[in-house]
């Protein structure tokens, strides 16, 4: 539904001046990033908030830095192409670019952002399975300072996250990876492409010469409250040398440790089984075929 | 015959800049002076007595003019049953239906106040399935059916809710299983799916305070059938209404008849002259337009050890949604041609159309041909399988050929379909078989065959001016719903007149002024609109010549036109520009205008009994589309690697509008494939009215495609045309149907082919082999 009032919108100049804004009217308030979900919402979902908080004129919350400890910073209000295209991203986590690449259209990525989706937390954001098993953190601003909290730990349920109203979300950080970190993020919908994930599976392996698994990470969009890790799945393939049979035993565990629900695009009982399919592949993605290569040629191997 | 100038080459449409650059207006884009805005109240339940209306608090919002309910529009309309109120009349019948409407100053208070009108109801059972609703002892969703006006062809029953029988009755089916080696029958479904066109539905409509006159704005496909329609269900004449016709931007049939429009009118009537706009966003046209019609298709065929086909008896039961709207026609002409484009001794059909409690069933491009061929053509292949024939073999061994007399008792002629079937075939490699990429994907080929009537007999007038400066308008009543239509009649009004194709200009289609036309639908456009400009071209051609004779002191056997000229035959440089023979003749301003009418005249009417005709439909289109897939068994995801689509248009007018054509339908057609399924829930409500979760082909959806032209000729079309705007997506989904059947072994009998519906078939199977 369209207000019937006109909406009251703030475009502070500083984190510290945004949360102030907060304090001060209350709750009821939403902060925008690239509006992406927020205006949708607003016209055609009849969320009606009471006053609006643009972050776009706050300065430093967008770009991406790589940092002397080797680690890598994401601005909040990074575009989700900016993500895609980014030459460190693509150059040191192809797959995290290409789950930003499968989100939307490219008019859609041109405007929204990587920290607007995650403080979204919608289960089937393509991106935080990617973030997850890279084991990203989220740096949280407020009126009281800066606080960092792992994404998994942010992330409490749909829509819900473990910020205060007053909190803005400012950066994503990945932590330095190690130099034989793979990994593969496989999106499954029925569409090509303008689609949600049904299921979305990010792997990131460690592996030595002849395939041993030093470090294993799965997380799973879509097939939970909350954008999840898999554990389970983890320890199957942790110190092991990865095989088909190995790949298809963790996807078995993924497949018993998701928690997914019924809806009007898939049932349950078919997510789990893509969850167990798609993680298999993606295992096997990331052992066999890893390095930077097209965005394209990277959709194809999910087939 | 004379060499063609501009008929037949590939030009660029006429309407393509303003639409790329988005100068076009369409009729959502339409703001009226002084305009007010309407807002729809729809029905929350699917079957239900409404018990009290309360409109006092919506009537005080601020900003509000008029609100209105089923008793302020006591009015019914339908094409050939009238049975559809312009706003709930006591009772509602799926959710969705318009219960009262809101005419305010600005969209905002128009939306807050429809919110405020209350109404409660008294539920009644519901049905959601077209068989559930004719089983025996179902309540009556429409208790008053006996009394509504009806078409003189209406045939109701024998079961609950049934409003139109369709029977089809040649030779002796009981005969013809004796006579069989093989008999086989099996069950197919397609189901809900919805238009989804660009721009969704809106109408504007002024009431004219002193004269009563009635104008509605509004992208109707079919202005003339509306304006009547209108008339009709208020009991005026004609005269009191016009119909302004603005861009359409798109309809596949989901903008004939009426939609938005009774809301706008009803409201108009109330607002004091002003005029009022109702425009529904995505969601409402989802649920309160239209969509295809669910069909389930019973077919069962009696065969020779040699594949000729013996007798084909089949059911089609068409889910028509709460209202009759084109069911009748759609039940019809759809069951019809159902058993296919085959030499067939003995056949027996029933189509029967019945009322359910969902969302109003109507036209969608095709007319129930993609139902029937989604039945049809998957059971041949599963009948080539048992008798261990080839596909094409089969198909070569029944198909239609000129001179066949088809089992509804048509003498067919202009048959391209064999060719249809060799070429599409053909360029897929039919018969080459190819691993997939990996042991878990496999790789299949499948096609399928189609013929599409026409709606006959149909009426088309057209007028053709010349001004003095040569320039050139046509007055065609058919609407640019995308089709192109615009530019084939330019191209033929060219051609006559042997201009240049930039002098031609489409009139603005408005009631008061086009010529009569019976509709931008059925394929019919490029054949009946095509006849009557090429007939008012040659009119006012005529008349050029005879206003230049004295002009250039000749007989107009002599005379002849080339290059925006008229000269002597044999003196070629004795030659006046055809504006400066108007001027000569009338003065600077004065305008020659041409005349045509084309009418396909019919022998018999259709037997209601036998369901045959000896002239069913002015010309036939007949298809063949092929499609290479790739299935993955650990996700049931199909892949179309290429589709060919071989079509034959007679004559291709423009051959780059054709592939165009071709193209869109196929995509059409492979979303409807795929992907597309209105979801509605076991309460009625629609689960998935958005394009979020109503999944339409997206370009990368679609595999490289294969448009190929075949020209048969019809005697009777302009330069030999026949049509081409709803086949493009008729055979789709059973070619590709064909195709995984070919990949994977086994058959799946429901649409869409969605990853989930094919994994899980995929498992059943599994487990029955292990079983």
């Amino acid at each position: 539904m369209r207000r019937p009032e006109p909406l009251e919108i703030f475009q502070p100049a500083s984190i510290r001046e945004a949360s102030a804004i907060v304090k001060e009217k209350g709750p009821g308030g939403r902060f925008l990033a690239g509006g992406t979900d927020l205006v949708i919402a607003m016209k055609e979902k009849g969320l009606s908030p009471k006053y609006v908080v643009d972050l776009k004129r706050v300065p430093n919350l967008s770009g991406i830095c790589e940092e002397a400890d080797g680690s890598l910073t994401i601005g909040a209000l990074t575009t989700m192409r900016e993500v895609e295209t980014s030459p460190a991203v693509c150059k040191r986590f192809p797959f995290l670019a290409q789950s930003a690449a499968e989100v939307g259209s490219i008019q859609i990525r041109n405007r929204a952002t990587i920290g607007g989706n995650m403080a979204n937390a919608t289960p089937s954001a393509d991106v935080a399975p990617a973030l997850l098993a890279l084991e990203a953190g989220v740096k949280i601003a407020g009126a009281a300072g800066e606080r960092t909290l792992n994404l998994g730990e942010f992330f409490r349920g749909p829509g819900q996250t473990a910020m205060l109203p007053e909190e803005i979300l400012t950066a994503i950080v990945i932590p330095a990876a190690h130099p034989n970190l793979v990994g593969e993020y496989i999106k499954f919908s029925p569409r090509e492409m303008m689609d949600l994930a049904y299921v979305g599976v990010a792997v990131a392996l460690v592996l030595d010469g002849k395939k041993r698994c030093d470090a294993a990470r799965i997380a799973l969009g879509a097939v939970s409250p909350t954008p999840m890790r898999a554990p389970k799945a983890e320890a199957v393939i942790e110190k092991q040398i990865l095989t088909e049979e190995l790949a298809q035993r963790a996807g078995d565990e993924a497949a018993r440790e998701c928690k997914p629900i019924s809806d009007v695009r898939s049932s349950a009982e078919y997510r789990r089984a893509m969850v167990g399919a798609m993680t298999k592949r993606a295992l096997l993605n990331a052992a066999e075929r890893p390095g930077p290569v097209a965005w394209t040629e990277r959709r194809e191997r999910r087939y | 015959m004379e060499q063609l100038t501009i008929v037949g080459k590939p030009v660029t449409r006429v309407d393509a800049e303003e639409k790329v650059t988005g100068e076009a207006v369409y009729g959502y884009d339409l703001v009226l002076p002084k305009m007010l805005y309407g807002k729809t109240v729809f029905s929350a339940r699917p079957h239900a007595k409404i018990t009290r209306i309360n409109t006092e608090k919506a009537r005080r919002y601020p900003g509000v003019v008029a609100v209105i309910t089923g008793a302020d529009a006591p009015w019914t309309h339908g094409e050939s049953i009238k049975d559809k109120p312009f706003l709930a009349q006591g009772k509602v019948r799926y959710i969705g239906e318009p219960v009262a409407a809101v005419a305010a100053e600005d969209e905002d208070a128009a939306q807050a106040a429809a919110a405020l009108v209350e109404v409660e109801y008294e539920d009644l059972p519901a049905y959601f399935s077209p068989e559930d609703a004719c089983k025996p002892g179902a309540v009556a969703i429409h208790e008053d059916f006996a009394g509504y006006r009806k078409a003189d062809f209406i045939v109701s029953g024998p079961m609950p809710n049934v409003c139109e029988h369709f029977k089809l009755r040649t030779g002796d089916v009981e005969r013809g299983w004796k006579e069989a080696d093989l008999v086989l029958a099996e069950r197919y479904s397609v189901p809900t799916i919805q238009h989804a066109a660009m721009e969704p539905h809106s109408a504007h409509a002024q009431v004219d305070p002193e004269s009563g006159r009635v104008t509605i704005w509004v992208a109707n496909d079919a202005p003339f059938r509306a304006l009547h329609e209108i008339a009709e269900a208020l009991g005026v004449a004609n005269e009191k209404i016009r119909l302004i016709n603005p861009l359409q931007g798109g309809g596949f049939g989901s903008k004939g008849g009426l939609k938005v429009e009774p809301i706008a009118v009803a409201l108009a009537y109330h607002t004091k002259g002003r005029p009022v706009r109702v425009k529904f966003n995505r969601q409402e046209t989802f649920i309160s337009t239209l969509v295809r019609h669910e069909c389930i298709v019973e077919i069962k065929s009696g065969v020779k050890k040699d594949g000729t086909l013996v007798a084909r008896q089949m059911a089609l039961y068409w889910g028509g949604g709460a209202y009759a709207e084109k069911s009748p026609t759609v039940c019809i002409r759809g069951s019809l041609p159902a058993p296919g484009p085959y030499r067939i001794p003995h056949v027996k059909v029933d189509g029967y159309a019945v009322y359910t409690n969902k969302p109003v069933s109507g036209a969608f491009r095709g007319y129930g041909i993609p139902q029937g061929a989604w039945a049809c053509e998957q059971h041949m292949d599963e009948i080539a399988k048992r008798l261990g024939m080839d596909a094409v073999d089969l198909r070569l061994k029944n198909i239609f050929v000129d001179g066949d007399l088809a089992y509804w008792g048509e003498q067919l002629h202009s048959v391209g379909l064999k060719e249809t079937l060799i070429k599409a075939t053909q360029a897929i490699e039919w018969g080459k078989k190819q691993p997939g990429a990996r042991p878990t994907v496999k790789r299949g080929k499948g096609f399928a065959c189609i013929s599409k009537p026409t709606r006959t007999p149909t009426m088309s007038r057209a007028g053709v001016l010349v001004n003095g400066k040569g320039e050139i308008s046509v007055l065609a009543g058919t609407v640019e719903i995308g089709q192109g239509c615009s530019t084939i009649l330019s191209q033929v009004a060219a051609e006559e007149l042997k201009v240049p194709l930039e002098r031609i200009r489409m009139a603005p289609l408005d009631t008061d002024v086009i010529p009569f036309d019976a509709s931008t639908t059925s394929s019919r456009s490029t054949y009946h609109m095509g006849n009557a400009v090429r007939r008012a071209a040659i009119d006012v051609r005529e008349k050029l010549a005879e206003m230049a004779c004295p002009m250039l002191e000749a007989k107009k056997p002599d005379l002849a036109f080339a290059d925006g000229k008229v000269f002597l035959k044999d003196q070629p440089q004795m030659a006046l520009p055809i504006g400066e023979v108007v001027r000569r003749k009338l003065g600077n301003e004065g305008i020659v205008r041409g005349d045509g009418s084309y009418t396909y005249e019919i022998g018999k009417d259709l037997d209601l009994e036998t369901g045959h005709s000896d002239h069913a439909s002015a010309f036939y289109m007949y298809a063949t589309q092929a499609a290479e897939v790739e299935v993955d068994e650990e996700t049931g995801r199909v892949r179309l690697l290429r589709m060919a689509a071989a079509h034959d248009v007679g004559m291709a007018i423009n051959p780059l509008n054709c592939a165009g054509q071709i193209e869109g339908g196929l995509a059409m057609g492979i979303g409807s494939a795929l992907h597309e399924h209105l979801v509605v829930d076991d309460q009625g409500r629609v689960r998935n009215p958005s394009f979020l979760d109503y999944h339409l082909a997206t370009s990368l959806d679609v595999p490289k495609l294969i448009p190929i032209i075949v020209e048969c000729a019809e005697p009777e079309g302009p330069y030999g045309a026949k049509g081409l705007g709803e086949p493009g997506l008729a055979p789709t989904p059973a070619a590709i149907g064909n195709a995984v059947a070919d990949a994977l072994g086994m058959r799946i009998y429901d649409l869409p082919l969605s990853p989930e519906r094919v994994y899980w078939e995929i498992q059943q199977k599994k487990k029955k082999t292990a079983a």
